[in-house]
């Protein structure tokens, strides 16, 4: 029993990771039909910044995150009207993976030359540094973090898409983008602040989870594929498909390296695999 | 054969695309005669580069996991040769069949799903393979790779020498044999149902013409073109390594392939040719930073060479047409 | 016939290229393969640190000769890429000897052209004991897992530990760390209860620690390699509440790299390692090393062990130049190495004649904190290891 609680915790605390960082890309690929291969890269930038911002400039934990969350989105707002804006929509997908793994590359190239290959960390403040004890099982404050921001981040989410008139204009844009248009929606406005919410929120899963993913040069990369299974599982564009795929993967992944830890990764993949060819079309697909 | 004869320009066209590849190789041969290992490799990839172009350029199929066909063939042959296989002749044919068997299955299995969801079972496919190798290190060597490949001379007669000229001889010959034979496959009427497939798979099957078939044909052609390509690889290099399995291969040769242009076998060639070659120089002249030049490249490619490096080839008009993007940004 | 003929025609462009290659030889070129980008970039940047500090100290002459470094990057494990940079350096750039190396496969794709090249190869990193056995003209200044994992096993089964869970990476070093330590604790009379091999692209490490807590062993050994990994694998050791309960965790030095260990932070003071070096090892020799190689990377958290691999390594290529007097004379220049004992800044050092690796002092550590850095404090040395992966 006990095993069974740690193993769940610590499913979802890695699920919510996925969740945080991978509905920004979810929501990119359903409604700008790009396939971006930088959004990892944003995520790692915001734990850079936020890493500097607390070991270099001293600033307090609830200061930096913010900050750097905010510094990442101002970073990154001029490639979506100089380079992003350029591959939206879905005709020509091979262009969006060249120029979006250019970004990559250039984004760890940079951080490599200006901040060094070392693993930078960032530091919790000392209400999150310490472990509990949950029903006997000894768990780590940033987990159960972790499972909260991914829980209010949902549910925010689903707020504005589904009851905001921001929500109304997005989904209309994510359904039909050109009767979107015809219908007077702003659709280049929509686009930037979405993309602007995309990179907030790699930015956080980035600081947030730097303790499980460590903030280092080749994080760009090295995650993109979860996160793009996640995606795909979920199915593009969808708030509820992203959550469920993501906390499936948390748990698929965490049970199979318990379970048969030799063996964890093929557990994944094969699971990834049978979702696929039992859904098709991502387990919650919003348009055709 | 009648949709050959009806066109006899394109066919000219390949013609004198495959004597220009020719040309190329022998110009290298005698121009950079101390860089010939990394022309070894560019012609290895090349053919990884080519049989990605047959399954996405031309069959519209986009995969990420294109590199296990290719780590497939490359095992395969190396594993003949640990096995008492010396001639790279009969080792490349080995790593063709490998190939074509790997891209049989491959194929069935991607082929039940399209978009998004097939790029991500490319993927899941392409890790699988990944660990596997990695597991079985008695055929595979493991993550330290295969190693004691001991290649005979080709036909007897020629050792492959540490200049690397043998090795790169033996690879562009292939590549132009292969090349040569794809052009007519791709010209064929089986070629230009493909086309229409990878533009429209539904048209095509309301016109009655089977897709499914078509494809896993295709994939096997595509495995076969990647795993002879491996071989070539393990026979040059003398170890095969876990990255010839890699995800990052089958991204890499993506990018090269979409540099070239996709669609065209030559694009394949040259894209790979241009990247691998850029790569190294960039990298040569500066080891600590070469990547952030190679990603602006890349970046500067899409926003002005927009259709790939071919679509530059011998074009002037296309060229001004491109400067004029340039001075009219949308 | 033909193929004699070819073979003797080789030989000749090999003569003609030796001959060539030593009428000039005011300047001799050494190349340095490493991961200069990448996912092991600070291997690569401490490769040159390493002979950056070993020039700044000893000078670029020997024997009347300037010795120039050439970098190249190999940023990965790509066996096709190793052979061509090396190609490229030997061909091109007409290096007499060749140094780095950060990984195995890139070690083995090198090992077959070094005879026809004439030059030897100096390893600065790459860990599995039979590289080099791959070429006679391979000579290793790093470590090999054997040599790390065999005192630690003994020293553990002597601490009275008698049962005992392994987690190691599942690659080819895991492997050998796991196969050194099973082999060394089970023949004190130790019993391994479990052995978890976790995927090398793990990045949650919690299920593993948590199948340590289920088990009744009274100690975990581990061996990841340094980077991302072994971060994330001591954080979740500390958060899995092991250390509470008193289950220590045993490891390879790895596992507490300087550099990651800051990103650790002090849950990992009190972890026991074993490994050939610690950049606060007690010598002078180190602290001037130390000083130099800091100086040369420009960041003393970037500081790590390859660099002193690259420090030796060089050190026994200048040995080479001196006993050739500067020709290329590839065999000569290894077997005047063969044997060669030097005082190192992590201790005294042998290149063994058999493994043509180093024998060498490995020392336990514990994790502990000066000025305000984590620090690998030896607490005990076993002096002379050899490769135990080799010498049985």
């Amino acid at each position: 029993m006990d095993t069974i609680i740690g193993i769940g915790l610590d499913a979802l605390a890695y699920g919510m990771l996925l969740f945080i960082i991978s509905i920004g890309l979810s929501v990119m690929m359903g409604l700008m039909r790009v396939i971006n291969l930088a959004h990892g890269a944003f995520a790692m930038v915001g734990g850079y910044i936020a890493s500097y911002a607390i070991r270099q400039l001293g600033l307090p934990y609830v200061v930096a995150v913010p900050t750097a969350v905010a510094a990442t989105v101002v970073v990154a707002l001029p490639l979506e009207f100089l380079l992003f804006r350029r591959i939206y929509g879905g005709a020509e997908p091979l262009k969006q993976v060249l120029m979006t793994i250019g970004i990559a590359f250039a984004v760890i190239g940079i951080v490599n030359a200006v901040f060094g290959p070392t693993i930078k960390p960032i530091p919790l403040p000392g209400p999150l540094h310490g472990i509990v004890d949950i029903a006997s099982h000894t768990m780590a404050v940033h987990r159960l973090v972790l499972i909260v921001a991914g829980l209010v981040i949902a549910a925010g989410l689903w707020l504005a898409v589904e009851k905001s008139n921001f929500g109304v204009r997005l989904r209309a844009a994510v359904d039909n983008p050109d009767m979107a248009a015809a219908l007077g929606i702003r659709t280049d406005r929509l686009y930037l602040v979405t993309f602007g919410i995309a990179v907030a929120l790699a930015a956080f899963g980035g600081i947030a989870g730097a303790e499980l993913m460590p903030i280092e040069p080749t994080y760009a990369l090295r995650y993109m594929v979860t996160f793009l299974v996640v995606v795909s599982v979920g199915g593009a564009g969808s708030t509820t498909g992203a959550l469920v795929a993501s906390l499936i993967i948390g748990l698929v992944d965490t049970a199979g390296r318990y379970l048969f830890p030799s063996y964890g990764m093929f557990f994944t993949y094969a699971a990834v695999i049978l979702i696929v060819e039992l859904a098709p079309n991502g387990l919650a697909r919003r348009s055709a | 054969m009648s949709a050959v004869t009806a066109r006899p320009s394109p066919l000219r066209g390949d013609f004198i695309k495959l004597a220009a590849v020719a040309l190329a190789g022998l110009a290298a041969l005698v121009l950079f005669p101390n860089d010939l290992g990394l022309m070894t490799r560019i012609a290895s990839s090349a053919f990884l580069v080519v049989s990605l172009d047959l399954v996405t350029g031309y069959a519209g199929i986009a995969t990420l996991g294109q590199a296990a066909l290719f780590g497939l063939g490359a095992y395969a042959a190396a594993n003949a040769n640990l096995a008492g296989l010396g001639e790279p002749i009969l080792m490349v044919a080995v790593g063709g069949l490998a190939g074509a068997v790997a891209g049989l299955i491959f194929g069935a299995v991607v082929l039940r799903s399209r978009g998004l969801a097939q790029l991500v079972l490319t993927i899941a496919l392409v890790q699988l393979v990944h660990e596997a190798a990695n597991k079985l290190s008695d055929i595979t060597g493991g993550s330290d790779g295969l190693s004691g490949i001991d290649v005979a001379p080709i036909l007897g007669a020629f050792r492959f020498d540490l200049y690397g000229r043998t090795g790169f001889v033996f690879a562009l010959v292939l590549l132009l044999a292969t090349l040569a034979v794809l052009s007519v496959i791709v010209r064929s009427p089986f070629g230009l149902k493909l086309r229409a497939i990878g533009r429209d798979p539904g048209r095509v099957r309301t016109l009655g013409a089977a897709v499914m078939p078509a494809l896993l044909v295709t994939f096997t052609l595509s495995g076969a073109v990647a795993g002879m390509g491996g071989a070539i690889e393990a026979i040059s290099t003398g170890v095969v390594g876990l990255d010839s399995v890699s995800f990052e291969r089958s991204a890499m040769a993506l990018v090269m392939l979409v540099l070239g242009g996709s669609g065209s076998l030559y694009g394949a060639v040259a894209g790979t040719a241009v990247f691998m070659g850029l790569e190294s120089i960039i990298s040569a002249a500066n080891p600590f930073h070469w990547l952030i030049i190679v990603g602006v490249l890349l970046i500067v490619v899409v926003l002005f060479v927009p259709r790939g490096l071919t679509s530059l080839a011998g074009d002037v008009r296309r060229l001004l047409a491109i400067f004029g993007l340039r001075r009219d940004k949308r | 016939m033909l193929q004699k003929l070819m073979r003797i025609g080789a030989a000749a462009a090999t003569l003609v290229l030796i001959a060539g290659a030593s009428a000039g030889a005011d300047t001799i070129k050494v190349g340095i393969i490493g991961p200069l980008s990448g996912p092991f970039a600070l291997g690569g940047k401490n490769f040159k640190a390493g002979v950056e500090a070993y020039v700044a100290v000893h000078g670029d002459t020997v024997a009347g000769n300037k010795v120039e470094f050439v970098y190249r990057d190999l940023d990965g494990p790509d066996p096709g890429k190793a052979k061509s940079v090396a190609q490229d350096l030997i061909i091109k750039e007409k290096v007499q000897y060749l140094g780095g190396v950060y990984l195995t496969p890139s070690a083995f794709a090198i090992a077959p052209m070094l005879e026809e090249a004439n030059v030897p190869l100096v390893i600065f990193n790459a860990a599995t004991s039979s590289i080099t056995q791959k070429s006679p003209l391979i000579v290793r200044t790093s470590f090999t897992l054997w040599q790390t994992a065999v005192p630690l096993a003994k020293q553990v089964a002597k601490d009275g530990v008698k049962k005992l869970i392994i987690t190691v990476t599942d690659y080819g070093p895991g492997n050998d760390a796991e196969a050194a330590f099973r082999k060394t604790f089970e023949a004190a009379g130790g019993k391994v209860v479990e052995t978890i091999k976790m995927p090398l692209s793990a990045a949650d490490f919690s299920p593993f620690l948590q199948r340590v807590k289920d088990s009744d062993a009274e100690a975990v050994f581990a061996f990841l390699p340094s980077g991302a990994s072994t971060v994330g694998f001591a954080k979740a050791y500390v958060e899995s509440g092991l250390k509470e309960k008193g289950i220590k965790l045993l490891a390879t030095g790895d596992v507490t790299e300087e550099s990651g260990l800051q990103a650790v932070g002090d849950a990992a003071i009190g972890i026991r390692t074993t490994y050939h070096y610690s950049l606060v090892h007690d010598s002078a020799l180190n602290r001037d090393f130390v000083a130099a190689a800091t100086k040369a990377i420009g960041n003393a958290d970037e500081l790590s062990f390859p660099a002193v691999a690259a420090y030796d390594g060089v050190h026994v290529i200048y040995k080479m130049i001196e006993a050739t007097a500067g020709k290329q004379d590839a065999k000569t220049a290894v077997q005047s190495v063969s044997g060669l004992a030097w005082e190192s800044p992590r201790g005294p050092v042998k290149i063994d004649p058999v493994t043509r690796s180093l024998t060498q002092t490995i020392y336990l550590r514990e994790v502990a904190k000066e000025n305000g850095r984590l620090v690998n404090k030896e607490i005990a040395s076993y002096p002379d290891q050899p490769d135990w992966g080799l010498v049985k």
